[in-house]
């Protein structure tokens, strides 16, 4: 059912679903308006924009001059009360021209972009719609053009129609015009692929009825960012245009002739210079923050992320604690590990809650969970690398050394000897642009202190023992060169290169082939006993549990739920969620019927329930579920964990 | 890479032989006769039908492109209609001056833009990246040709420590030839800086957050290490591109520049060409501008390909 009608949803176009919404959706103006007044920043620039606009419309009202009014008696003067920004060579007011010149700027400038408007976005979204031949000499065509600088195209475009304002404008308008082609046919090669334009094809619509009224929208939003960038372009290119004596008729007052008279008096006057110069600024500051602010709106604001790399905060602020004391055979312990991050509201929100955990030499533990539990949030602040935007609060004891408020130097020295990661994505993993191998000595080179050849000669060994071919020369290959399973396998052994007491496996099996998935946990359980060292293997499949681990952790919403031998939880789970986890799992002896699955969702953390976070979702909540957090006790975090017999299997 | 360079200069010399027919085809797009704008408007029936005739103009066009590209490639690129000098040998002087503000300022630039922009990237949100990119966004609005005059009023007229104009060419004097190059290529250079820096702290930002850096760092690598090679070079490359359109820009640019300090480079021909219709010099440096450029991207090519194996075709 839900399935059917997410389907039908999409066959709408965003634009229209908008529309479709009732009473409730706002109109295309409203929902400019609301945009507006949450960027304060667009709005401001509309509003200097309509300024601008104004000035344009009204300077012969505003200007106390005629523009071209000679007066040579009161040539090259200073601003004065008469002639508020001076005159020029001949004693024209350069105040009215700066007035006048905002006319010609605006007139002009908006030519040139409608033109573009106009001529390129219609082209450009036939071509993109069509495809095929058309684009590929289109894209051709326009390849040449943008092999030379718009300022050059736009001399050889003058050159062929001659000077003057109309010309200037059609001549930048022409060289936007195929920027504005090549913008509308790239975001018309995204729109294509979306199922409302192939739901408007089978409906028979026309093909300009498809590319204006259904697609045009659409896209609309970006090309008026673009439109918005372009009309400081024009500014800038029409007044080089000028300046450079190509652009308009003498007569016609203009912020770059107006330099280019204040270059000629540029020892005897020089202020003539500063108020042009700064009203070409001050537009195409106007334009540009006006493209990038509606930009924001129109996509979100791109949050900026505080990053504090190089001084070390945690360890200053952190309360010295004492490591407790640790078994010969504990390697870490996690104890009352909280993590937080701000919420966009500026709330915090707490991700981890009250994570205890301890693991011990020659044991591989299964943290399992849904996304959104905590699992890789856990499993990075094992290794000290949570996000520098999270707030945490507890310790990861990693012999005597916290993870959590060691000085960054101070952890990298411990990653790598003592805990080392293996991650989901293993050639993601490696920087794309320096050989396997590069990346693969590094540690034994940082910790061990090995050189080069020694390194790579151990690499090239370790690289053998986890079933790599041709080490010695796979090891000068870059990433995309190497396989999912033969990445993950290099990963694993550069983690182990080391020796490290532990390792921390974020679904190291997820993104691979099945059959590539049971060989690399086969080769984890082998070399975990090899070396003796514990695992902590994060997954979301309890498959994977069953035939790896020793223990198991089961984390809903930032909580462990249950803890436990995994062959005691897997047959009789105490905590509801691990049951339902388990009934969710297929098996080989496929049962008739359908796989049942939990219904719902994970919470996210601004949601998280006050009792038993599990409570929304589960098939035994009792009303003492919902009154107070839930404890856990003896391993599970249940209010009925004692009443409740949850059996798996017959 | 052989393969590599190999297959980009065949492309580059594709763009050359469109570069050159838009170049051709100039003089056939102006609505006005080609003998009439060699000759000027007085000229009379007779000279006008003399010339056609002389130019081969009354002969198809695909004859008249082949003849045209003979002759370039003979290194004959006419005469110029104002200066009744060779426009190659014209072109030949002027190079310099535009070679040499050219290369000056993109070295600027490139080695602002990086520095700023990975100093940015490092610390995106602070007071300092804060003040990096409103610097970035004034820079871009200011007239390279404003900056230019102002600079030069500042240095030249008011603290008279630099020459306000002119050129001196490097076998005249070397030294002069730099103190003449360091305001224009200055004032050139800023626009390019401030794209360049807009796009490598992005590239820094970008970087920082993919999978690879934080699997360098779970291995122990130390920060430093991960900033100096890994941020670094993967952050280059995806700037590498944005720097061969902005050597264009500033090509561009530079011919403001050059009307500002009285330099007698491609510019001032170009715009010479322009006011005065002189279409075969205007062929001329149109066709070496684009020239210059198909070279730049050629190289920012081949530095990719040494760069990042994946461009190379395997």
């Amino acid at each position: 059912m839900t399935l059917a009608a997410e389907e039908t949803e999409s066959v709408i176009s965003p634009a229209g679903r908008q529309l479709r919404q009732g009473n409730k959706a706002p109109r295309p103006a409203r929902r400019w308006m609301t945009l507006i007044r949450r960027e304060p920043l667009a709005a401001a620039c509309l509003a200097g924009i309509a300024l601008l606009v104004l000035i344009a419309l009204l300077a012969p009202a505003l200007a106390p001059y005629d523009p071209n009014n000679n007066d040579v008696l009161n040539r090259l003067k200073g601003p004065s009360a008469t002639f508020w920004l001076g005159t020029d060579e001949l004693g024209r007011d350069l105040f009215s021209r700066l007035l006048y010149g905002a006319r010609t700027a605006v007139e002009t400038s908006f030519q040139s972009v409608g033109m573009a408007l106009l001529i390129g976005v219609p082209l450009g979204l036939l071509i993109g719609y069509l495809g095929g031949w058309w684009d590929r000499v289109a894209m051709r065509v326009t390849d040449i053009a943008q092999s030379i600088p718009s300022l050059i195209f736009a001399f050889a475009v003058i050159a062929i129609l001659g000077r003057g304002v109309n010309q200037t404008a059609i001549a930048v308008g022409i060289v936007f015009s195929i920027i504005m082609l090549r913008i509308a046919r790239g975001l018309m090669l995204r729109e294509r692929e979306l199922l409302y334009v192939d739901a408007a094809r089978v409906g028979g619509l026309s093909t300009p009825r498809i590319l204006f009224r259904e697609i045009l929208p659409n896209v609309a939003g970006p090309l008026i960012v673009e439109a918005a960038l372009l009309l400081g372009s024009a500014i800038m290119l029409i007044t080089m245009l000028s300046f450079l004596g190509l652009g308009l008729e003498a007569s016609t007052p203009d912020w770059g002739s107006m330099l280019d008279e204040a270059r000629k008096y540029q020892v005897l006057h020089p202020f003539m210079a500063l108020p042009p110069g700064l009203a070409i600024m001050a537009a195409v500051l106007l334009f540009n923050f006006t493209g990038d602010s509606l930009r924001d709106a129109l996509m979100g604001r791109r949050r900026v992320a505080h990053r504090k790399l190089r001084q070390d905060r945690r360890a200053r602020n952190a309360p010295k604690a004492k490591a407790p004391v640790q078994d010969a055979d504990t390697v870490l312990t996690v104890q009352g590990l909280r993590v937080s991050y701000l919420s966009e509201s500026g709330k915090p929100m707490e991700v981890l809650s009250d994570i205890s955990l301890d693991l011990h030499r020659g044991e591989t533990v299964g943290l399992v969970g849904e996304s959104g539990s905590g699992k890789s949030t856990t499993g990075m602040a094992m290794v000290g690398l949570l996000p520098d935007t999270a707030s945490s609060s507890g310790h990861v004891w990693l012999g005597d050394t916290d993870m959590l408020t060691a000085p960054a130097a101070e952890a990298a020295k411990r990653r790598g000897p003592e805990i080392a990661m293996v991650f989901q994505d293993p050639i993601g993993s490696l920087s794309p642009v320096h050989t396997v191998g590069q990346q693969l000595i590094e540690p034994m080179q940082h910790h061990l202190g090995l050189g080069k050849e020694e390194a790579t000669r151990r690499v090239i060994e370790l690289l053998e023992m986890v079933g790599i071919p041709n080490a010695a020369q796979r090891i000068n290959d870059y990433p995309h060169q190497f396989s999912g399973g033969m990445a993950q396998r290099a990963m694993i052994a550069m983690a182990l290169s080391c020796r490290p007491k532990m390792l921390v496996a974020d679904e190291p099996t997820s993104a691979l082939d099945v059959t590539v998935q049971a060989q690399v946990l086969k080769l984890l359980g082998r070399l975990s006993t090899e070396f003796d060292m514990a695992v902590l293997l994060v997954t979301h499949d309890l498959g994977v549990v069953s035939e790896a681990c020793d223990r198991v952790v089961v984390m809903y919403a930032g909580e462990i739920v249950e803890v436990g031998k995994v062959a005691d939880v897997l047959a009789k789970p105490r905590h509801p969620y691990t049951y339902a986890l388990l009934k969710a799992t297929p098996r080989n002896e496929a049962p008739a019927g359908r796989l049942p699955t939990i219904p719902g969702t994970v919470p996210p953390p601004w949601d998280f329930p006050r009792g038993c976070r599990f409570a929304p979702r589960c098939a035994f909540v009792k009303e003492a579920c919902t009154i107070a957090p839930v404890a856990l006790v003896d391993g599970v975090r249940c209010v009925r964990a004692g009443e409740l017999s949850l059996e798996v299997g017959a | 890479m052989p393969r590599l360079i190999a297959l980009r200069i065949a492309m580059s010399l594709l763009s050359l032989f469109l570069a050159a027919s838009f170049a051709f085809s100039l003089v056939h797009l102006s609505p006005t006769d080609p003998a009439i704008l060699a000759l000027g408007d007085g000229a009379s029936e007779a000279q006008r039908l003399k010339l056609t005739q002389e130019l081969g103009l009354d002969r198809p066009i695909l004859v008249q492109l082949a003849t045209w590209f003979m002759r370039v490639l003979g290194g004959d690129l006419g005469q110029s209609i104002f200066a009744h000098k060779p426009v190659t040998s014209m072109i030949g002087d002027a190079i310099p001056v535009t070679l040499s503000l050219l290369i000056a300022a993109s070295v600027i630039a490139v080695i602002l833009g990086i520095t700023i922009g990975i100093y940015a990237g490092l610390r995106s949100g602070s007071w300092v990246d804060r003040l990096v990119t409103s610097g970035v966004s004034a820079s871009l609005a200011i007239p390279s040709f404003w900056l230019a005059l102002l600079l030069a009023y500042f240095f030249a007229v008011k603290l008279r420590i630099l020459p306000v104009a002119g050129y001196t060419t490097y076998a005249e004097s070397p030294s002069r030839w730099v103190i003449g190059l360091l305001l224009p290529s200055f004032a050139l250079s800023v626009h390019g800086a401030a794209v360049i820096a807009r796009h490598m702290r992005g590239a820094v930002i970008d970087v920082l957050d993919s999978a690879f850096i934080n699997a360098a760092r779970a291995r122990g690598t130390p920060m430093r290490v991960v900033i100096s090679r890994y941020v670094f070079k993967n952050a280059l490359v995806s700037v590498m591109p944005i720097i061969g359109i902005e050597v264009a820009v500033l090509l561009a640019i530079s011919t403001v520049i050059e009307k500002v300090f009285v330099l007698p480079g491609l510019g001032t021909l170009m715009v010479n060409a322009v006011i005065t219709s002189d279409f075969p010099l205007l062929q001329g440096t149109i066709l070496v501008t684009a020239t210059i450029l198909i070279t730049v991207n050629l190289m920012i090519d081949i530095v990719m390909g040494l760069l990042d194996s994946r461009i190379r075709p395997q």
